[in-house]
C-alpha cells in the first residue's frame, strides 16, 4: 500500500513523536509513505474561519499534488483529516469550485476531485484490517485500560466527514481491542479537547480538557489515546495547566494513536518518542511490561 | 397487523430540588413497538406506572421544540427519537434532562439562561427610523438574499444545541450556538441596519469561544447547522474588523503564517494571538514544553511551491474593509 503522507504541521514540529511513531508503524505494516515537500498546512480550521474559499483552494492544491501522483492521502491528525475532507465536500458547490478553479488554473493546477483522504485510524482498521494487525502483535497491551479520544473533526459534521458514526463510533475501540488493550467507554470520547480556544481563552479550554480527562479516569482509564496531535497538545502538553485550573490532579498519560499500535507491534517507547510527553507514561508502560530509557 | 413489541428498559433521571438531596435514576420496563417515540413511552410510563414523572412537551410532532432532553447522552427531541435503535445500540434507554440549564424537576429544566442569551443578541430587525421602508414593501428581499440565511429560520428554539455545547458548559458567558446562529441571520439580512454594530459587539462577547466542535450541528433536529453559521459570522467579523480579539488574531495570524512559509510556526502564532505580553505570561509553560519538545522554537523551512500559495492568496484573499 502506498499513500501520500500528509503529516501536518504539528507532527513536523512539537508533535514530532507522532511522526516518529507513524513512520515506525507504517514500516512495520508495509505501508509505503510517499512524501511531498510541497504540501502546505491545511489551515487547521482557522483559515476556514478567516476565508472559506481560500481555505478550500489551499487544500485543493494539496489534494491536486496527491492526485497528480495517483495516490490517496494519509492523514495523522483529526483536523487535517477534517479540513482536507471539507475541501472535497465544498468543491461540490459549483460556485466554490468556480472560484477555486479560477485561482488554480493560471498556475497550471487542476484538481479533478478523485483523491480520498484517509486518517491512519481508517487505514489501520479498514485497509490493513484488524485480523492482519492482530497477527503482528508481539506485545499485547493486556491489562491496559485505554480511553479512545476521537477528536471532533474526525467525526463531525458526520454527513460531511463520512464518519462511521458521529455519536457512537467504535473503530478506535475495535483497534484497541485488537491490540489487546481494554477500551474504556466514556461520554467524553466524542467530545472536544478545548484546543481551538487554548490561546483565545486558556482557562475555558483547560476546563474542557479536564472534563474529558476526568471522565476517562472516572471510567477506569489508565491512559487516553488520540488520533489528533492538537488534542494531544490540549490533553498532554497543557494537562498541568488544566489541573491547576480545575484545582485537582489529573495525571493521565496521553498516547498518540500510532504509539499504542507501535507498542503492541514491539517498538520501544523511545522509538515512539514517548519520553517527549509532558505527562510521564511510565505507569502505563509498566502495566505492559516495558519502559523508556531516555 | 400490529407491529411486534420489544421489551424496553428505561432509566429515567429523577430529581426534585425541593425534596431530594441528589438525583437518582428510576427504572421502568414496558413492551413497546420499536417505532415508538421516547416521548410516547414516557407518557405511557406516566399514565400507567408513575404519575409523578415530570416532563415538558407539547406538539409531539417535532415542531414546538418543547421535549428536548438527553437520550443516551445525546440531546434530542424525545418525540422524534425512536426506542428501537436506542435499545439495539445501548440495551437500555437512559433519559436525562438537557445539560447547561438548571433542573427544575425530573426532565424539566429552567431555560432562562438559554433565553437570556437569545435576548442578548437582539433577535429582531433593527431598522433605520430615518429611512422607513416603503409602504407594502417592508419585507421585500431577493431570493438570493434570503438564500444566505435559509437554514436559520428552521430553528424551533428547542435548545438541544445549547445542551450539547461544551463551550457553554465551561463558560456560561458564551452565547451558545442558537443565539449566534440567529445573530448571523440578522447580520446578513439586508433590511437590518445594525449589522456592523452587531459584529463589533459580539466579538469580545463570545463569538471566538466557539470550538467548532460541531456538536451543536449533530444535535440540531432541524439541520440549522449552527456551527457553520458561527463560522460564517466569524468570517464576516474578520472582513469587517480584521484581527481585534485573540480569536480573530489567531485566525488572521494562521492565514498569514501559511502565506509566508506554507506551514505553521507554532511559537509565532502564539505571539500573534496573545501579543508579546500574552506570550510572556505563558513563558513558564513554554519553557516546560520546550525542554521536552525543542522544535517549538524552530521555524519550519518554507515549503516548495510557496509561490503558488502566494498567487492563490492574491486571487482569493481580499484585505479587510477600509477604516477598520
Amino acid at each position: 500500500m502506498r499513500l501520500a503522507y500528509y503529516p501536518g504541521c504539528v507532527a513536523q514540529e512539537s508533535g514530532k513523536e507522532l511522526d516518529m511513531a507513524t513512520r515506525w508503524v507504517c514500516r512495520a505494516l508495509g505501508i509505503e509513505l510517499a512524501e511531498f515537500p510541497n504540501f502546505s498546512c491545511c489551515g487547521s480550521g482557522f483559515v476556514d474561519e478567516a476565508n472559506e474559499v481560500l481555505n478550500v483552494a489551499i487544500n485543493a492544491r494539496n489534494l491536486a499534488i496527491a492526485e497528480r501522483a495517483g495516490l490517496d492521502v494519509l492523514t495523522i491528525c483529526s483536523t487535517c483529516q477534517g479540513m482536507l475532507t471539507l475541501a472535497n465536500v465544498r468543491l461540490r458547490d459549483p460556485a466554490v469550485k468556480g472560484r477555486v478553479d479560477g485561482a488554480l488554473k493560471p498556475l497550471g493546477i487542476e484538481y479533478r476531485g478523485s483523491v480520498r483522504v484517509k486518517h491512519l485510524l481508517k487505514v489501520l482498521t479498514e485497509d490493513v484490517g484488524l485480523p492482519a494487525l492482530k497477527a503482528k502483535v508481539v506485545r499485547p497491551l493486556g491489562g491496559l485500560k485505554v480511553g479512545a479520544f476521537y477528536g471532533c473533526h474526525l467525526l463531525r459534521p458526520a454527513d460531511e466527514m463520512g464518519s462511521e458514526s458521529a455519536e457512537e463510533p467504535h473503530a478506535f475501540e475495535d483497534l484497541l481491542d485488537a491490540l489487546g488493550a481494554t477500551p474504556v467507554l466514556y461520554r467524553g470520547r466524542v467530545m472536544c479537547c478545548g484546543f481551538p480556544i487554548q490561546f483565545v481563552k486558556p482557562e475555558t479550554a483547560q476546563r474542557i480538557a479536564a472534563t474529558q480527562i476526568d471522565d476517562a479516569k472516572a471510567h477506569g482509564a489508565d491512559a487516553m489515546a488520540t488520533p489528533c496531535p492538537l488534542c494531544h497538545i490540549s490533553l498532554d502538553s497543557f494537562q498541568n495547566k488544566a489541573a491547576r485550573t480545575v484545582g485537582h490532579a489529573l495525571d493521565l498519560p496521553i498516547f498518540h494513536l500510532p504509539q499504542v499500535v507501535g507498542l503492541a507491534l514491539g517498538a520501544s517507547p523511545d522509538e515512539l518518542g514517548l519520553p517527549r510527553h509532558l505527562v510521564p507514561t511510565d505507569a502505563a508502560l509498566a502495566k505492559i511490561g516495558t519502559r523508556a530509557v531516555a | 397487523m400490529p407491529e411486534a413489541t420489544i421489551p424496553a428498559e428505561f432509566e429515567v433521571y429523577r430529581f426534585d430540588p425541593a425534596k431530594d438531596r441528589a438525583p437518582r435514576y428510576q427504572r421502568y420496563s414496558l413492551d413497546l413497538a420499536p417505532h415508538t417515540p421516547v416521548l410516547s413511552a414516557l407518557l405511557r410510563i406516566r399514565a400507567e406506572q408513575d404519575p409523578t414523572l415530570t416532563l415538558r412537551y407539547s406538539c409531539r410532532s417535532a415542531i414546538c421544540g418543547s421535549c428536548a432532553m438527553q437520550v443516551n447522552s445525546k440531546s434530542r427531541l424525545a418525540c422524534e427519537t425512536q426506542i428501537g435503535p436506542e435499545m439495539e445500540r445501548h440495551g437500555t434507554i437512559v433519559v436525562e434532562p438537557m445539560r447547561n440549564q438548571p433542573v427544575l424537576r425530573d426532565l424539566v429544566v429552567d431555560q432562562a439562561p438559554f433565553w437570556q442569551q437569545y435576548e442578548g443578541i437582539e433577535p429582531h430587525l433593527i431598522l433605520d427610523p430615518q429611512h422607513p421602508m416603503p409602504e407594502g414593501r417592508a419585507t421585500s428581499m431577493t431570493p438570493a438574499q434570503v438564500e444566505r440565511f435559509k437554514e436559520t429560520p428552521r430553528c424551533i428554539a428547542c435548545a438541544a444545541c445549547y445542551s450539547a455545547c461544551p463551550a457553554v458548559s465551561a463558560d456560561p458567558g458564551f452565547p451558545g450556538p442558537m443565539a449566534l446562529a440567529k445573530l448571523y441571520r440578522f447580520v446578513v439580512d439586508p433590511r437590518d441596519t445594525a449589522a456592523r454594530a452587531r459584529l463589533v459587539r459580539i466579538q469580545p462577547n463570545g463569538l471566538w469561544l466557539c470550538l467548532r466542535c460541531h456538536l451543536c450541528t449533530e444535535a440540531c433536529p432541524k439541520d440549522v447547522r449552527p456551527s457553520e453559521r458561527i463560522r460564517d459570522l466569524k468570517e464576516l467579523a474578520i472582513a469587517e474588523q480584521g484581527g481585534t480579539e485573540n480569536g480573530s488574531r489567531h485566525a488572521v495570524g494562521f492565514k498569514e503564517n501559511i502565506r509566508d512559509r506554507g506551514l505553521l510556526s507554532e511559537m509565532k502564532i502564539v505571539r500573534q494571538t496573545s501579543g508579546v505580553l500574552g506570550l510572556a505570561s505563558q513563558a513558564g509553560q513554554g519553557i516546560r514544553i520546550w525542554r521536552k519538545k525543542p522544535e517549538i522554537l524552530k521555524r519550519p523551512p518554507p515549503i516548495e511551491g510557496l509561490d503558488e500559495l502566494e498567487k492563490i492568496y492574491e486571487a482569493l484573499d481580499t484585505p479587510p474593509k477600509e477604516g477598520s
